[in-house]
């Protein structure tokens, strides 16, 4: 069985059509990559499985674990082990980053039946995925991401991936505004998550961070629809020869 | 539809009078006692008092013997109890040397009534009804140059139902002292006027916190009025949260240059329940800086008003005046209003206001609830984080905790 499954996603925003029929299987232990240039509904789509109020689906349906997602709040899909890693993560101004990370790990732990950690051993359990992660110590004390560099918003969203150990995870854009050495740390952060009992999707403009994170499959997204899979070489297909060619060539 | 106004409660503190001297201070002030101010004044247009005045009213007669616990909340703080508004000394913590607190003789009270009248307290329905009926005017005298490293914690007590409570107090801080003052409104009668003057010296320094807590069912109509000399300056904290009505009036002026004033609030409603802050700031001195911000959270039916005039008159250049207010509805039948009132007849200033009545942010709630947090437990993250930020830059030291928990509970009770 697929730990998420996407079946023939339709979705409206305003009126507008964004979705028009993605399906996707994703199987435990695989990372696939989503491809396709803006505005051809990555992040839609991302919101959509995250259950972002008003991205409801028009027709289809999502499955995780089997279960279907429809009419599932946000906050109980994240709780069943989805996450979403923001293309733009939000600033949270007087929300300190702990007591946000132990709200989100305790609600995850008293779902699945485990006692809820204290404060203690959870600023112990924090600062060792952070060391990991480079995330400072002092980032942790301001504000969820307010004032944090691109690189510090996107590591801090990895350190989120990793306290909370999701069983689908989505990483929209995560390679965006990162310098090579902070695309190297964040793409370490994800790899050492990669287990034979999760999933996870790349979702990227670009292929350069799937010379990082190594794709088990690649799908390239157009106009709301996927037009092509196939492995990492698709990817490389994307660089040399750019979407138009793929496109077109569709 | 305007229902006729009763003018019952205007009887009763004539009648209230007639037990004191013809030419006392109470007659004078009675006198000026008319009516309840027409609801369709400015000022009162969106804090309507129709239902209290169809009330049955009468003065309290205090009891000075009536037994009540009082609890204070802050620790180490000098405690002063007002009971039924009568000060009382038998429930009250003894003073240092360089703070002294005594009860107004008939001729201080005949000049306190004068200055009063020159503010424009002078019409206020709280100040001319506790002029005329309160126990005693308590005055509360800091010494030049006295800093107490104890602040002071003042406690509103008692009350009845359909009795009116009249607590008068006038504090004077001398050149180059300072105090820090906490008082907190725990009124359980139908209606509590408090009346306040607050003289600050050349120098001086004044730290004061207000927390508006009095039973579901009162309404506490106070009135503060605030002078500041040369150099002083005023900071001032309210907390608005109990009562089934609270309107807490300010009026502020600058009385010398160079001095600084915050004027910062916060305002936590629920249910029925009608909060209003209105202040306003006089800058008749050049030189001078007024800061204030105004947060307010409204849930259930409530409504929320903010009003807040900032009069800069011809003449006084230099002066910074920044006002900002914001409203966060988290119900769709809770309202509020905001009312900035900006009045410059100077040309080299610096003013500015915003005012913004709005929900809790879409995508914040998104984020935290795409991180497995409910809905509920996100709304309460922002709004605490929404409240602890102003009280944060309000109130220091220990106080903040204090504060912070205290605002903590009124959440907690508006969102249940
Ligand atoms: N709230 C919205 N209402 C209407 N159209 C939207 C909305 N949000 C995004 N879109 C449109 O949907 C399309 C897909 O956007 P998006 O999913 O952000 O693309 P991508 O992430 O692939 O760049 C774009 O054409 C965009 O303009
Ligand atoms: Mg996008």
């Amino acid at each position: 069985m697929s730990l998420l499954e996407i079946k023939k996603a339709h979705l409206k925003l305003d009126n507008k059509q964004i979705l028009k029929g993605i399906s996707l299987s994703v199987n435990a232990g695989e990372v696939h990559a989503i491809m396709g240039p803006n505005g051809s509904g990555k992040s839609t789509m991302s919101y959509m499985l995250a259950g972002r109020n008003g991205y409801e689906l028009e027709s289809g349906d999502v499955l995780l674990n089997g279960e279907s997602l429809i009419g599932m709040a946000a906050d109980e899909r994240a709780r069943s082990g989805l996450f979403l890693a923001f293309q733009y993560p939000v600033e949270l101004p007087g929300v300190g980053g702990i007591a946000f990370l132990r709200e989100a790990v305790n609600s995850r732990r008293k779902h699945l039946g485990e006692k809820e950690l204290d404060h203690l051993a959870f600023v112990k359990e924090v600062r060792k995925v952070a060391g990991e992660m480079f995330v400072k110590d002092e980032m942790l004390k301001r504000s969820v991401n307010v004032g944090f560099s691109g690189g510090e918003k996107k590591r801090f969203e990895i350190l989120q991936m990793a306290m909370l150990k999701p069983t689908v995870s989505i990483l929209d854009e995560t390679d965006s505004g990162l310098d090579v050495d902070a695309l190297k740390t964040v793409s370490d952060g994800v790899n050492s998550q990669r287990s034979d009992s999760n999933a996870i999707i790349v979702i990227t403009h670009y292929q350069r961070l799937l010379d990082y994170i190594v794709p088990d499959y690649v799908h390239i997204l157009s106009d709301g629809i996927i037009i092509k899979s196939g492995g990492p070489e698709l990817a490389r297909e994307v660089e040399k020869n750019g979407y138009a060619g793929i496109i077109n060539a569709s | 539809m305007l229902l006729k106004q009763n003018n019952e409660y205007i009887h009763s503190i004539q009648n209230y009078v007639q037990a004191f001297e013809k030419n006392s201070f109470r007659h004078i002030a009675s006198n000026d006692f008319l009516k309840w101010p027409d609801p369709l004044e400015e000022t009162w247009r969106l804090s309507r008092l129709g239902k209290l005045t169809r009330k049955k009213i009468e003065p309290i007669y205090s009891d000075f013997k009536k037994n009540i616990h009082i609890k204070a909340k802050i620790k180490n703080a000098i405690c002063l109890s007002f009971v039924d508004g009568a000060y009382r000394e038998d429930l009250s913590d003894e003073l240092p040397v360089g703070i002294s607190l005594h009860q107004l003789s008939e001729k201080e009270c005949l000049s306190f009534l004068s200055k009063i009248k020159k503010t424009n307290l002078a019409n206020h329905p709280s100040a001319n009804s506790s002029l005329s009926c309160t126990p005693s005017i308590i005055k509360i005298n800091v010494d030049p140059y006295f800093s107490p490293n104890r602040l002071i914690e003042i406690i509103y007590s008692g009350g009845m139902d359909n009795k009116s409570v009249h607590p008068v107090l006038y504090i004077e801080l001398k050149k180059s002292s300072n105090l820090s003052i906490v008082e907190r409104f725990n009124h359980s009668g139908t209606l509590i006027m408090p009346l306040q003057l607050i003289e600050i010296g050349e120098l001086a320094s004044l730290k004061s916190v207000k927390i508006f807590d009095d039973n579901k069912t009162t309404y506490n109509l106070s009135a503060h009025s605030v002078i500041l000399s040369d150099k002083s300056n005023y900071n001032s904290f309210s907390l608005i949260k109990g009562s089934e009505f609270t309107r807490s009036e300010t009026h502020a002026e600058f009385k010398g240059e160079h001095a600084t004033m915050n004027l910062n609030g916060v305002y936590i409603s629920g249910g029925d329940q009608h909060h209003d802050l209105t202040t306003a700031i006089y800058h008749d001195f050049p030189n001078c800086t007024s800061k204030q911000i105004v947060r307010g959270v409204l849930g259930g039916k409530s409504t929320g008003v903010f009003q807040g005039k900032v009069r800069v008159a011809p003449g006084a250049q230099k002066t910074d005046g920044q006002q900002m207010s914001k409203a966060i509805l988290i119900s769709d039948k809770a309202s509020a209003n905001a009312k900035p009132e900006l009045e410059i007849y100077a040309d080299d200033v610096v003013c500015a206001h915003g005012a913004t009545v709005g929900e809790l942010d879409d995508d914040q709630l998104f984020y935290l609830n795409s991180r497995g947090i409910s809905m509920d437990k996100a709304r309460e993250i922002l709004i605490i984080a929404f409240l602890e930020d102003i009280i944060t830059q309000s109130v220091d030291g220990s106080l903040r905790d204090f504060i912070f928990n205290e605002a903590k509970i009124g959440l907690l009770s508006i969102l249940e």
